[in-house]
């Protein structure tokens, strides 16, 4: 247990990860209750157009010119990507049936998968992306990674600034009224289809800021990242709360925290000794999201609300 | 409410007898250049170069002259012909020309952009092109059922801006010197901005030619059929059905791509022109009138597949078929009926195989038991039902959009743990991505599979045992689809998808039977699966993937139920017969395959959700707009009233 401070480090920055890439889920289900499953696409969208700024950059930037750049052309990509779906792709079908648009961000998802893998030039195979230089940070017992610190600073900010604007904008009152009543709010004067596309495009912001964490994490990015990483962020916004922002973050760090411990401790538990270390994380962060629905269906942080015909 | 009233009249003014004179010429040019040479040599596949002797694509060019022209004599009232157009539409005409065209410029261009130029066209190359061409302008002159009025619909002016904007980033593209990192980036930027612009183009082009066109979807009356005996009428079907298998084995032997190609392009608008022609509904009516006669005759016909074969390799293509149009159809028990989207259904699938694997005697199966066949088969049925529960009972008491989530979520963690089962992960189960290899050919009755046996005369090989083997699969899962889909269970489902709030206010226990459904719907695909594991020899976990270039997958399973038709039989069969073959015979695109599958689902949730065989009410669901308001003598107050 002396490598505890340590798991439980990982875990937090883990689902910082997870928490920003919730928030994307979480808004649209919040207003549109559409499960957009290609929101791990747009995250992954992100990732390439940052790494496509970081080539066009002169070799030799120093990264705390090029982080800047990167970010800026990963969040554009990734909210046009995201508003140029909305709009000729779930706007159309809005009062479609419930699985329509389902199936449409199903293709998407593919779509923009093999996009990336069939056009973006050696994006077969993984593309290396820059890692912040320099040795790992030690507080303790803790040792934490330079690449993560983007992370550690980059989700408090991005969460304080959702937050502010949730609660004091114009706009983000407008979107709390659409959430709770799209109808009524229609009757307010609140131009919808404008929240609806807002609600994608800051969902999409925030992958783009995910992708980048990623891939200083990992120092790669490939055209597969998103489907496992959306599958848990999804898992992440139902965790705690689907259609609450704050859940989302709870979620991921829940998420994150679990994914850690079980990865380090699983295995010195009596008859589960072939079960740790990570081949294994997978498969309980989704034995945790059963456990939740079972136990607490609406989430941590969410209420039970009755269902909308 | 939008009212569309029609009129008769050609699209491109040309005297009546002119028009009909011009197709028909252009029919049998399309037809007779069938017997001429196309080409010089034979380096383009099927050795198009005899006379007198067609072959390949020259069948299919044959086919679409001869229909148009049967079509066209119907139209126009030829005594002994009215049985081939009931409703005496000419647009079925036309759709039929348009079948013609699309084989003569599809076999024009092929051979051309093949072998370097027109100059390898013979005289019949010609013929052929210029048939298909006369026979589409001829029937445009025809007098069709249009729409009066259709207004020009505009794309979204600032969609046009993409048209200037493709060559400006086509020239900057260029500007880059080719050393940089990001050239190759800047240049896939600039082929996705021409692409954009290009489809903004032909949407907008499209948009133009149905303002000119107005092709109506005009539903004439069907004349009642004439009286004939009831033996007659069941031959009818039965020819009906021998068609059907005779057109079915030319698509599943085509041997190259030029020839699917071309058999799709055809077979499209011909079923288009039959259903105009007012064919298929006569079909239609009979089979309802006979239906043991039809489920004998649609059975009679698949299981004698292997009988047409003169080797096993096709078989194996049809066995593969038949897995995945069963477990389609299994799917469309839980998406069609009860409207629980299940997007890792494909795990159920593995679950059941794996479970066969195991108990199959394979040497690398740590359980070294064998099997009985039946009870490998109950096993994986019931295993895979386990599973179905384990993963249902939490999730379906809750929204339906949970379920989605958590059945992806299985079929990866179903991948995984098949994976990280090898020993040195866990324990040592599966052997982790090696798979369970040397499953042994099943042995039935002292019957053994995997050997050629002969019948008839006919040497069956080990792909035709497991094919007949497979239909019993699926007569068993069609006739628990019917039996279910028809029973107070089945109507049931269907009002939970509809509405599952009302569905409970009328008493309906809706977790109980979400959840029949799911396990119901899991123990199918686990059924499936055991058959699937010994005709593979192998079950390893990249089978069982959520996308994959290749079916079974689980996006290739749910699109297969949605192009084919949600809550139909025919439906998912037709669908997974499709999407089996196009990926298999076209391996040109084997790159884009997926790319145009995701492409196809968002094109076919907008333009047709309903799928290519709809059931009548779901077409209806989708369409609430076009469907014309019903004249009511109730006074508006009440109907808002109860609104």
């Amino acid at each position: 247990m002396h490598d505890l401070p340590q798991q439980l480090a990982n875990g937090l920055i883990l689902g910082a990860l997870y928490g920003l890439v919730a928030i994307g889920y979480t808004m649209v289900y919040g207003i549109v209750q559409l499960i957009n499953f290609a929101h791990g696409e747009i995250v992954m969208v992100g990732g390439f157009g940052a790494l496509t700024a970081y080539l066009a950059l002169p070799g030799g930037t120093t990264l705390w010119l090029a982080l800047p750049l990167m970010l800026i052309a990963g969040i554009l990509v990734s909210t046009l990507t995201a508003v140029a779906a909305e709009r000729f792709a779930y706007r159309p079908l809005r009062n479609a049936p419930r699985l329509a648009p389902l199936i449409t961000a199903i293709g998407l998802s593919i779509l923009l998968q093999q996009l990336v893998f069939s056009f973006y030039p050696d994006a077969k195979k993984a593309r290396v992306f820059p890692k912040i230089p320099g040795d790992p940070f030690s507080l303790g017992s803790v040792t934490i990674q330079r690449s993560d610190i983007f992370l550690i600073i980059a989700a408090p900010l991005c969460m304080l600034a959702l937050g502010w604007f949730v609660t004091r904008t114009r706009s983000g009152r407008a979107m709390q009224a659409t959430s709770q009543d799209p109808d009524t709010a229609k009757l307010m004067g609140i131009d919808t289809d404008r929240i609806i596309v807002m609600a994608f495009a800051i969902g999409a912001a925030f992958a783009a800021v995910a992708a980048v964490a990623y891939g200083l994490r990992s120092g790669q990015v490939d055209f597969r990242m998103g489907f496992l990483l959306g599958l848990k962020a999804f898992t992440a916004a139902v965790l705690g709360g689907i259609g609450n922002i704050y859940g989302a973050m709870l979620g991921g760090v829940a998420l994150g925290l679990a994914e850690s411990l079980a990865t380090g401790y699983i295995q010195h538990l009596p008859g589960m000794s072939l079960f740790g270390g990570g081949a294994w994380k997978d498969v309980w962060a989704f034995v945790l999201l059963i456990l939740v629905l079972l136990v607490r269906p609406q989430g941590l942080l969410g209420e039970r609300v009755a269902d909308r015909a | 409410m939008t009212t569309t009233s029609t009129e008769t009249t050609p699209v491109i003014p040309l005297p009546a007898r002119a028009a009909a004179a011009l197709t028909g010429l252009g029919a049998l040019a399309t037809a007779a250049s069938a017997g001429l040479s196309w080409t010089w040599t034979s380096d383009f596949p099927g050795d198009l170069t005899y006379t007198g002797s067609p072959a390949g694509l020259q069948w299919l060019a044959l086919t679409a002259g001869l229909l148009t022209l049967v079509l066209l004599l119907a139209a126009h009232g030829t005594p002994g012909l009215h049985w081939a157009a009931p409703t005496r539409s000419h647009n079925a005409v036309l759709l039929a020309a348009t079948g013609a065209l699309a084989v003569s410029l599809y076999s024009v261009t092929a051979i051309s952009a093949e072998l370097g130029g027109l100059a390898n066209l013979e005289p019949g190359g010609w013929i052929l092109g210029a048939g298909g061409i006369l026979t589409v302008l001829g029937a445009l002159g025809l007098p069709l059922d249009r729409r009066t009025h259709v207004p020009l619909r505009i794309l979204d002016r600032r969609l046009f801006l993409l048209v200037p904007a493709a060559p400006i980033g086509w020239f900057a593209a260029h500007a880059i010197p080719g050393d940089k990192p990001v050239a190759p980036v800047m240049t896939a930027l600039a082929g996705a901005l021409a692409i954009a612009a290009g489809a903004v183009l032909l949407i907008q082009l499209g948009h133009l030619a149905n303002t000119w066109l107005r092709l109506g979807t005009v539903e004439r009356p069907l004349p009642a059929p004439r009286q004939l005996p009831s033996w007659v009428e069941v031959l009818l079907i039965v020819a009906a059905f021998g068609l059907g298998l005779f057109a079915i084995t030319f698509g599943i032997d085509t041997e190259y791509g030029e020839l699917f190609t071309g058999y799709l392009l055809l077979a499209a608008p011909v079923v288009a022109a039959l259903a105009k022609s007012g064919l298929i509904a006569r079909l239609r009516a009979l089979t309802v009138k006979y239906r043991p006669v039809t489920t004998g005759a649609a059975f009679a016909a698949a299981a004698s597949f292997p009988f047409t074969q003169t080797s096993d390799q096709y078989t194996s293509v049809a066995t593969n078929i038949l897995i995945f149009a069963t477990v389609a159809l299994g799917l469309n028990i839980v998406v069609g009926l009860a409207g629980l989207l299940d997007l890792g259904y494909v795990a159920f699938l593995g679950v059941g195989a794996y479970a066969a694997a195991l108990v199959s005697g394979s040497p690398a199966s740590p359980i070294h038991v064998q099997f009985p066949f039946w009870a490998a088969m109950l096993t994986g049925a019931a295993v895979s039902m386990v599973f179905g529960v384990l993963i249902g009972a939490p999730t379906l008491r809750l929204r339906g959009d949970y379920l989605a989530i958590v059945t992806l979520g299985f079929g990866e963690i179903f991948r995984i743990t098949m994976l990280n089962l090898n020993g040195t992960t866990g324990p040592k189960i599966t052997n982790g991505s090696n798979g369970i290899p040397r499953i042994p050919d099943l042995q039935i009755f002292g019957f053994d599979l995997g050997k050629p046996h002969t019948v008839a005369g006919i040497e069956l090989g080990r792909f035709s045992n497991y094919y007949l083997l497979m239909l019993l699969v699926t007569a068993l899962v069609v006739l628990v689809f019917a039996r279910v889909g028809n029973s107070r269970i089945g109507r049931a489902w269907v009002a939970i998808r509809e509405d599952e709030t009302a569905a409970e206010a009328m008493g309906i226990n809706g977790f109980r039977l979400k959840l029949l459904a799911f396990a119901l719907g899991a123990c199918l695909a686990g059924l499936a699966g055991t058959v699937q594991a010994h005709v593979s020899y192998t079950v390893t976990p990249d089978q069982y993937t959520f996308a994959e270039a290749l079916p079974p997958n689980s996006a290739f399973l749910l699109a297969a139920v949605i192009l084919g038709g949600m809550g139909t039989i025919s439906g998912p069969l037709a669908g997974a017969t499709l999407l089996f073959l196009i990926p298999k015979k076209l391996e040109f695109l084997s790159d884009y395959q997926l790319l145009a599958f995701g492409a196809a689902l968002i094109v076919l949730m907008r333009v047709r959700p309903e799928g290519l065989i709809p059931n009548r009410r779901q077409q209806l669901e989708f369409h609430e707009a076009a469907i014309p308001a019903q004249p009511t003598g109730e006074p508006t107050a009440l109907t808002k009233a109860g609104a």
